[in-house]
């Protein structure tokens, strides 16, 4: 039934669409508000509730993506936001932008490299690959990034939201037990691998912890962007 | 809503600068020139920190609805996590302890120059 609607009056349907999708988020992110569990994570109830809603209603992926246009047009001005915590953190980025930039480096490589074989590997699928070996950045550039590297961005999208999940809930004990201690060093590594969902905790115990887990989450989303357009075809040589 | 309206003309034009950006050299995604060309444009006060803050952070708490349409793709592939569920959970899990790893333990031992008073100015968002 909702099909015929889509077909036969393409706008409405993308309003109602749209519309279901920010209300659902938006209860979502109340119900985060409410009770703080970090795995109430909005974008992962929103899925939950919408999957079996489309399913119900016999809706395929290629014409909900068609309908909610709209929200992925606001994915680019959205990125450009974020220039605004970069500016607020210029300041502790000029201290010690070469050895950030050096850490980040070597850990976005390592982190790619693992992933990529790993998925090669076990899961033998190209497209998988590229999108689990670029889990470890913020969603909206990983999302970017995979379609730029023809992987699968919905895979990216859910990597990525395991990926926040996990450092965030055993990150920060998993660093004290190797003996990784400073605000510093806990910040970097935390924003590094768990991006927002990270720095949403981490910032609960310091605003240090949380700077730093900005500029971690924000620098490597650049370098990651720098470095895997020519890392990643070069893995995936050894292939064929 | 003159500062709403301010704050998306400020963004739109440092898109479309990105856009130039990745046209003459496509090293970044033009929304992440964007990006950068934005937080320089700030720092250099050509767009106004105060006037952009208050929208940039209301875009910024809700921009994770303009993702879910991308991670709705998840509903093309439960065949894949029927078979590699397990495997999946696995690669994520075990690079992201590396990464953790070696990223907490580099800048355990090698970020050590002085640091005192910088860190008072951190807002920590998003």
């Amino acid at each position: 039934m909702l099909s015929t609607f889509i077909v036969n009056s393409p706008i409405l349907a993308s309003i109602f669409f749209t519309i279901i999708t920010i209300a659902t988020y938006q209860f979502a992110a109340a119900c985060q508000q409410k009770w703080q569990y970090i795995w109430l994570n909005p974008m992962l109830v929103t899925i939950s509730i919408l999957v079996p809603f489309l399913l119900l209603v016999d809706i395929n992926y290629q014409e909900y993506s068609h309908t909610t246009e709209v929200l992925n047009l606001l994915l680019e001005p959205a990125i450009v936001a974020l220039g605004l915590p970069l500016y607020q953190q210029f300041k502790q980025i000029r201290f010690y932008w070469r050895e950030m930039t050096a850490i980040l480096i070597l850990g976005i490589t390592v982190v790619i490299t693992v992933s990529f074989l790993l998925a090669m590997w076990l899961i033998k699928a190209p497209e998988i690959a590229v999108a689990l070996s670029l889990k470890s950045v913020t969603t909206p550039i990983g999302i970017t990034l995979t379609e730029q590297l023809s992987g699968d961005s919905s895979i990216t999208a859910f990597a990525i939201l395991i990926a926040g999940l996990f450092g965030a809930l055993l990150g920060p004990q998993w660093l004290s037990f190797i003996g990784v201690n400073s605000a510093k060093a806990q910040g970097l590594a935390i924003g590094s691998a768990s991006h927002v969902i990270g720095t949403a905790v981490l910032v609960r115990k310091s605003a240090e912890h949380g700077a730093y887990s900005s500029v971690a989450l924000i620098l490597s989303a650049i370098l990651t962007a720098l470095i895997s357009p020519w890392l990643i075809p070069l893995i995936q040589q050894l292939f064929y | 809503m003159k500062n709403v309206l301010y704050t998306i003309f400020a963004i739109s034009i440092c898109l479309l600068l990105g856009k130039l950006a990745n046209y003459l050299l496509a090293a970044l995604p033009a929304s992440l020139y964007g990006m950068i060309i934005y937080a320089l444009f700030l720092q250099f006060n050509w767009f106004s920190p105060e006037k952009i803050t208050k929208t940039n952070q209301w875009f910024i708490k809700h921009m994770g609805v303009c993702l879910v349409p991308a991670g709705m793709g998840i509903i093309n592939h439960f065949q894949l996590i029927q078979q590699h569920g397990l495997a999946l959970v696995f690669i994520i899990c075990s690079s992201t302890f590396i990464l953790l790893t070696v990223i907490g333990y580099l800048s355990e031992h090698y970020l050590i120059t002085p640091d005192n008073s910088d860190s008072k100015t951190a807002t920590g968002s998003s």
